[in-house]
């Protein structure tokens, strides 16, 4: 039973460790954040998040590449544990995780008392850890004692304890809120049978989420962490620890505790604008088992019989991810005649050329395909996963483009799935309609090209395009649609600015701020929402804050209707003057000129690079691109809080 | 044997405490060594069952609280 002989894992660990804080030492940041990623996956223990942490702590000067985000815990349970664990994980993001820790078991307190620390500590986010238990004792250690009684009045009553909770909060804080949903206990209360009633306790569990469901859409910028699907997967008997719960007030197995905090990164990196867009894949090995240039094309092992059936498994499984909006691409290294073969000939192919926004087929390196994928598509390099079953190759690219987040495959073909779900790096708060359009919209953009290859001038091309802009007040149906611009696009940005679903809906009532959304139909079909405005109105002076272009739609002139609008809006104001401000950053190069371009003078220019931009809209103004079929929605935003 | 097992124990103390692996030796001691807190107890308990795949009561929980204690716990639970 000694498992003191574990020196291979052991000495991986130390060396990853090792290698972790010679990154963080040498301000490699980049290098320390995939290392840290590779010890948490490979240990996700607590000696590795606290090296981690450690390390982490005392180098945090060295590294203002991590992108800083303040977390509040509040929590009915002993949530300190999560610590070490939450900042490892957001290392091993690109995150630099602060966190506040809400007094233990205050957690209505904390968020009723306005003056309470919670408040002062001034949250990105917060994270509402309620175990069922504490929440609602009557479906949990009462709930035999209860299940006789109607238990209506007693769920509407903590409905609203929940709503009311939730509303403080909104109404006190600009932050995310994650909230718990419910786990059900390791056994039914009416033991066998639970399941068959619908009075049973695991279907009284499955009423409470339903609340939450409800609650969670009720009240803006509230997500739930899927705390059930955690221990479901973790399986309630490994995931709770009775022992440490009587102890320490510690419900959650220690060996868990990890896998929280890592859901909980999930969240974070997509509102640091970190959530992975585009998944590069190999082929052989990784698409199907064997090689296609030796084994031929109806040779590899791909099909209903093992281990064929876990490649086409795969497959499927990417082609979900596709209908979820991740884009794909291929880098292989083979002849580009079998890789055309195979996906013709071969039946049992579940992908198809198509479903790849880019494939780069030939004999130079990954790295080389990866860079030149991410250049075609316009997708920043730390957005892009790169999956592949070789190590030496993984290793190649890892080296040559750090910013890379490489998935090594294992040598089992039935893992694939597990090893690339379990990050969730493609994961975002919400999923947005353009979202599940996203593969279809790329090759929409890819044929709008090959148009603009043989459309005359430019204008021509335009005009042939046929493009309708609607202009419309943010909504509540569009308000998470307009969160997630800000928080992903990178190119066409002049601020940067990355804003929540709460600040924005802050925004869209203050009569004092024009908050648009810009969608846009073409003749190749619809794009959904691809351009979010905000600008403040005060005095004589309309101030741009955000405008920001899906790369998707750049290069059609979008940019100048929205500024045509802009100076529409103020106009309409009694404004004399529009101002905007560029902040450059690594990514937004196609947007530096955006004002220089259509006539604003510079008014100055800061030492980080920073540029002032100023414009007259009686005077000069920005007129409309006659190309444009234009609609603006004006009736005022009807959000509600 | 003995020391190697020794030696691992004071790695995971010092991880967790955040001392000198050679700071560790028989006065170590739970509530007079810095770091060594309740949560860190905890801490401690969690990397020890995780390194050598067994499993602790509360009464050793509650009964390991110096450097040695922990050692002979370990040892009689392998």
């Amino acid at each position: 039973m000694t498992n003191l002989s574990r020196p291979d894992a052991a000495d991986s660990e130390s060396e990853l460790r090792a290698r972790a804080t010679a990154a963080l030492e040498g301000a490699d940041t980049l290098s320390a954040v995939q290392v840290a990623r590779e010890l948490l996956l490979a240990a996700p223990t607590i000696r590795s998040a606290r090296a981690l942490r450690v390390a982490l702590a005392a180098q945090r000067a060295r590294h203002p590449g991590l992108k800083p985000i303040r977390v509040a815990l509040v929590s009915s349970f002993s949530s300190e544990f999560l610590h070490d664990h939450l900042v490892a994980w957001g290392l091993g993001s690109g995150l630099d995780v602060d966190i506040y820790q809400a007094g233990f078991g205050l957690f209505r307190q904390e968020i009723l008392d306005a003056a309470s620390g919670l408040y002062r500590y001034q949250p990105d986010v917060v994270v509402v850890a309620v175990e069922g238990e504490d929440w609602f004792p009557p479906a949990y250690r009462d709930f035999l004692r209860n299940m006789d009684r109607d238990s209506k009045a007693e769920v509407e009553g903590w409905q609203n304890e929940v709503v009311t909770l939730l509303r403080t909060l909104r109404n006190r804080t600009t932050a995310t809120v994650l909230i718990h949903n419910l786990a059900s206990p390791a056994y039914g209360a009416l033991g066998a049978a639970d399941a068959k009633h619908s009075d049973g306790q695991y279907a009284a569990v499955r009423r409470l989420n339903d609340v939450l469901v409800s609650v969670a859409s009720e009240v803006t910028d509230v997500h739930l962490v899927d705390y059930a699907g955690l221990v479901n997967r973790h399986g309630a008997l490994n995931w709770y620890d009775a022992r440490m719960r009587h102890y320490a007030r510690a419900p959650i197995a220690g060996p868990m505790q990890s896998f929280l905090a890592a859901e909980y990164v999930k969240f974070l990196r997509a509102l640091r604008g970190l959530a992975k867009k585009c998944l590069v894949v190999d082929l052989d090995n990784t698409l199907w088992g064997g090689v296609v240039g030796e084994d031929g094309p109806l040779g590899v092992q791909l099909g209903a019989t093992y281990p064929g059936s876990a490649f086409a498994e795969f497959q499927q499984y990417l082609l979900g991810l596709r209908a979820r909006g991740v884009i794909l691409a291929i880098a292989s290294k083979n002849n580009p005649g079998d890789v055309d073969e195979i996906f013709a000939a071969n039946k049992a192919m579940v992908l198809a050329p198509q479903h790849f926004a880019a494939i780069e087929v030939h004999w130079r390196s990954k790295s080389e395909s990866v860079a030149s994928i991410a250049t075609r598509l316009g997708i920043g390099l730390e957005h892009v996963v790169f999956v592949d079953d070789n190590p030496a190759e993984c290793e190649e690219v890892r080296r040559n483009l750090p910013a890379v987040t490489v998935v090594c495959l294992p040598p089992q073909p039935e893992r694939f799935i597990d090893v690339l779900a379990r990050e969730g790096l493609f994961d975002t708060v919400t999923l947005s309609v353009e979202d599940r359009r996203r593969g279809d919209l790329y090759r929409q953009r890819s044929q709008a090209e090959n148009m603009r290859a043989s459309a005359g001038s430019v204008e021509d091309y335009y005009r042939e395009l046929r493009m309708q802009l609607s202009f419309a007040p943010v909504h509540q149906a569009s308000l998470a649609r307009a969160a997630q611009l800000t928080q992903k696009t990178n190119q066409f940005n002049v601020t940067t600015r990355r804003s929540t679903e709460s600040d924005i809906s802050r925004r869209a009532r203050d009569p004092g701020w024009i908050v648009t959304t810009i969608a846009v139909r073409d003749r190749f079909g619809d794009h959904g929402i691809v351009g979010v405005l905000m600008a403040k109105h005060t005095g004589d002076v309309v101030e741009i804050d955000t405008l920001l272009l899906s790369c998707r739609v750049i290069g059609r002139t979008i940019e100048t209707a929205m500024l045509a609008h802009v100076c529409d809006c103020a106009r309409a104001r009694g404004a004399t003057a529009v101002t905007g401000t560029v902040i450059p950053t690594a990514r937004n190069d196609p947007a530096r000129d955006l004002f220089a371009r259509h006539g604003f003078a510079k008014m100055a220019e800061d030492v980080d690079g920073t540029t002032h931009w100023r414009l007259d809209p009686v005077q000069r103004g920005v007129p409309w691109p006659e190309w444009f079929e234009r609609a603006v929605e004006s009736a005022a935003s009807e959000l509600g809080d | 044997m003995v020391d190697n097992l020794e030696q691992r124990i004071r790695e995971i103390l010092a991880d967790i405490l955040g001392i000198d692996v050679a700071q560790i030796g028989d006065s170590t001691a739970f509530d007079r060594t810095p770091g060594w807190d309740s949560a860190n107890h905890i801490n401690l308990v969690v990397a020890l069952e995780d390194e050598f795949s067994i499993a602790l009561d509360v009464a050793e929980i509650d009964a390991m609280l110096t450097f040695p204690d922990i050692v002979s716990t370990v040892e009689a639970k392998l």
